[in-house]
């Protein structure tokens, strides 16, 4: 047994460490999240040279055939960083559904999508408040035109293509389609973590049979491991948030004097801290054990990635409450980072399934 | 042992009922029902209804043109302002500089201040904590001197999470006049008219994106000396005295009741089952928390005292209202995603999705600041060991 990531795994997780430390500052993030950009083109142009949007992509399509080890690793130091950037959705939502599909267009868009030129969003979910993305109720006539309303696009707005889900022919389907095309129009709202997502209407969009990426047991599989997938890298998004939040409190405490002491003194303080920490070890773990799952393909990965989303919403959210309480007024303040894990825990916590939806599909 | 409300209590009860639906100003109402920001204008209309009612001086004595209501009455009054969804009363003025004035202050300082206060006239902000005094509120360093001809202090310092500042027309501050061994010593109650040359109002914007509370700064701030309340050094023994005026209402059992029965309404569509359960034990705790204050009310009605176990009502009071927002959160499911902003999504597009999940994430957000203002819930619990359990 080793648990030890392997020597070019530990460079990785160095290099992104380095990069987010170094040169993601969080105030010129606040500037960006404020302008009309969702995001900085920069910031992305650097990602595509870095390599990091080719990593979970095959070999095959021009990426570097890495997995959810690689991917777990990026997302935890994004989390700690709170990176807005848009790999969710294009790299890891939408770009390894359609890598993993037999689109015959695949390698074209990849390319594209690893040089930082192309985005493209995952639409997965509706108005209708409820965690089952395999019932749509989008559908695509037999005549393949494609009509209905898509909730929650993340980075709806800047996608230059859509992946659909829909119903045709009484089974699931996934669509590929520019988000140009006649008969498509959308709103883009912020979402409380710092992106935007949009609301999309289809009215009688033609589809090229070619551009069925995928029906039945097929669609479902794509969709059904892409948001999996998505679910692991947000995960660990979250646990580097949390890792944030315990160390953050306790530098906090150890400078912040009342009655005249660092109320890092007080035994109560202490044992919460601790609480964080345990809290954030806890679902370390659990990603651990969901990634290996994952990578290797088994056929208890989606359990697994279940029991870790459901423990990540709960730690993730005491985590963040408590880093917010032992902050004080601090603690709501807009300027700290600390506010705003708390908004992104929310947010990890409400994407793909909440911690009650996660410990029914664990259970079954 | 009687739990029931007397036959004139209930009277009372329906007149207030009736005020709310009858009376309570219809354009405010509207703006609340659409979920639009209330603007200052209409925040001085609700208190100015709430006074041409004689309902202003809720918790003063008769001979200031108060209510002279009982603790009971007061109670139902409150509830039911929470349950009928107005936005809390301004405290500043009437609830906490006032009782500090007709208790403390001179002839001259009632007659100028209290009217002002029972008219909405003025409205009044808090200067208590400082950037390096929150908990420990006593170690506050803002500097009150008095001028060579005894006429003035000179105020220089800084207060923050100053509620509302940016509406208001007086600060009450606690200032230091003096140094001393004892950190509670040395501190003045004083009031300072925020027109005042020198004083400069910063927005702190907090996580939800609201504005609500401000850094205010003082630099060479000139105050009239008979802007002091009562004596010089014992602003302390003032402030700990206004903390006691504040307890009741604080447990917001109306305010909170309105949220559980809109927080079924939702569940009862949902099918949720670990909703349902949640919502349920939330109920019980709530249930737990009005008969607790009503215990405590019981008390003050018969003659009796009540001490530091009212912070049970800070505590859970609070923590109650935090957690009717997460389980609001929790029925947004995925739409609770969707950020608003502090200004609603404007109603030409408004996203599809239940409509409830808008401003669910920013209320949780906003609810944070509940278990750490007035004292954090943290040194509540101390105040129940150290003077309750005695330990």
């Amino acid at each position: 047994m080793n648990l030890n990531f392997s020597e070019e795994q530990v460079m990785l997780k160095e290099t992104i460490q380095k990069f987010c430390d170094n040169d993601y500052d969080f105030y010129k993030r606040e500037e960006v999240i404020k302008s009309e950009n969702d995001f900085d083109l920069n910031t992305w142009n650097l990602f595509a040279e870095q390599g990091w949007l080719s990593m979970p992509f095959s070999e095959d399509s021009g990426g570097f055939g890495m997995g959810p080890i690689e991917l777990s690793i990026l997302f935890e130091e994004f989390g700690k960083a709170l990176v807005i950037e848009p790999y969710l959705s294009t790299v890891v939502l939408s770009g390894t559904l359609i890598d993993n599909s037999n689109y015959e267009h695949k390698k074209d868009i990849i390319e594209r999508i690893c040089s930082g030129s192309l985005h493209v969003s995952l639409a997965y979910a509706e108005a209708k408040n409820s965690y089952n993305y395999n019932l749509p109720s989008t559908s695509l006539s037999s005549d393949l035109l494609l009509n209905g309303t898509k909730s929650l696009v993340l980075n709806g707005g800047n996608a230059n293509k859509l992946v659909v889900s829909c119903i045709h022919n009484d089974e699931l389907a996934l669509v590929i389609v520019n988000a140009d095309k006649d008969g498509i129009s959308m709103n883009t709202f912020p979402t409380v973590d710092g992106q935007s997502c949009a609301e999309i209407t289809f009215e009688n969009v033609t589809i090229n049979s070619e551009d069925v990426i995928g029906t039945g047991d097929n669609a479902l599989t794509l969709l059904n491991n892409a948001i999996s997938l998505a679910t692991l890298c947000v995960s660990a998004e979250a646990v580097g948030c949390m890792s944030s939040c315990y160390l953050k409190t306790v530098a906090y405490t150890k400078e912040r004097e009342q009655f005249g002491q660092p109320i890092s003194n007080f035994q109560v303080l202490q044992h919460r801290m601790v609480d964080m920490f345990i809290e954030s070890e806890l679902c370390r773990s659990l990603l651990i054990k969901a990634m290996l799952e994952v990578d290797s393909g088994s056929d208890d990965m989606h359990k697994h990635v279940s029991g870790l989303k459901a423990q990540i919403g709960k730690s993730g959210k005491f985590s963040a409450q408590q880093a917010v309480q032992l902050h004080g007024g601090m603690g709501v303040s807009d300027e700290l980072m600390i506010g705003h894990y708390l908004k992104k825990l929310i947010v990890i916590d409400a994407l793909f399934g909440n911690t009650d939806h996660h410990l029914k599909k664990y259970a079954q | 042992m009687e739990l029931n409300f007397s036959k004139e209590d209930l009277q009372f009860r329906d007149e207030v009922r009736s005020w709310l639906e009858n009376d309570y100003p219809k354009h405010v109402k509207a703006k609340q029902d659409n979920a639009e920001p209330l603007t200052r204008q209409d925040m001085v209309d609700y208190h100015k209804a709430v006074s041409a009612k004689g309902w202003m001086g809720y918790n003063w004595p008769v001979e200031y043109g108060g209510t002279g209501w009982s603790a009971t009455q007061l109670y139902i009054f409150n509830k039911e302002f929470g349950l009928a969804g107005t936005p809390p009363l301004l405290a500043f003025g009437v609830s906490m500089v006032a009782p500090v004035i007709y208790t403390f202050g001179n002839e001259e300082q009632k007659a100028k201040y209290l009217p002002d206060i029972l008219e909405f006239n003025t409205w009044w902000c808090q200067g208590y904590s400082e950037p390096g005094s929150g908990s420990d509120l006593a170690s506050l360093k803002t500097k009150a001197v008095k001028t060579f001809d005894g006429k003035h202090y000179i105020i220089n310092g800084a207060k923050t999470w100053t509620t509302l500042a940016q509406n208001a027309d007086w600060i009450f501050c606690l200032t230091r006049t003096e140094t001393t061994s004892i950190k509670q010593e040395g501190i003045s109650f004083i009031l300072i008219d925020m027109k005042t040359p020198g004083i400069e109002v910063k927005p702190i914007i907090t996580i939800d994106g609201e504005h609500e509370v401000n850094s205010v700064f003082f630099t060479d701030v000139k105050v009239p000396v008979e802007n002091l309340i009562g004596e010089e050094g014992k602003g302390w023994t003032y402030a700990k005295f206004l903390l006691a005026h504040e307890r009741f209402g604080i447990a917001s059992v109306g305010g909170s009741l309105r949220a559980l029965n809109k927080l079924k309404e939702i569940a009862s569509d949902l099918e949720n089952t670990d909703l349902d359960k949640k919502i349920t034990e939330l109920e019980i705790d709530l249930n737990a928390l009005e008969i607790t204050e009503l215990r405590m009310l019981s008390d003050l009605e018969n003659g009796g005292q009540v001490g530091a176990e009212s912070s049970i009502l800070k505590i859970k009071g609070t923590e109650i209202q935090q957690r009717l927002t997460e389980l609001m959160v929790e029925s947004s499911g995925e739409h609770a995603l969707l950020y608003p902003g502090p200004h609603g999504f404007g109603s030409n597009d408004k996203p599809s999705g239940p409509d409830y999940s808008a401003d669910a994430v920013s209320k949780f957000l906003n609810m944070r600041k509940t278990s750490i203002y007035g004292g954090s819930n943290e040194i509540q619990k101390n105040i129940i060991s150290k003077f309750v359990l005695g330990v």
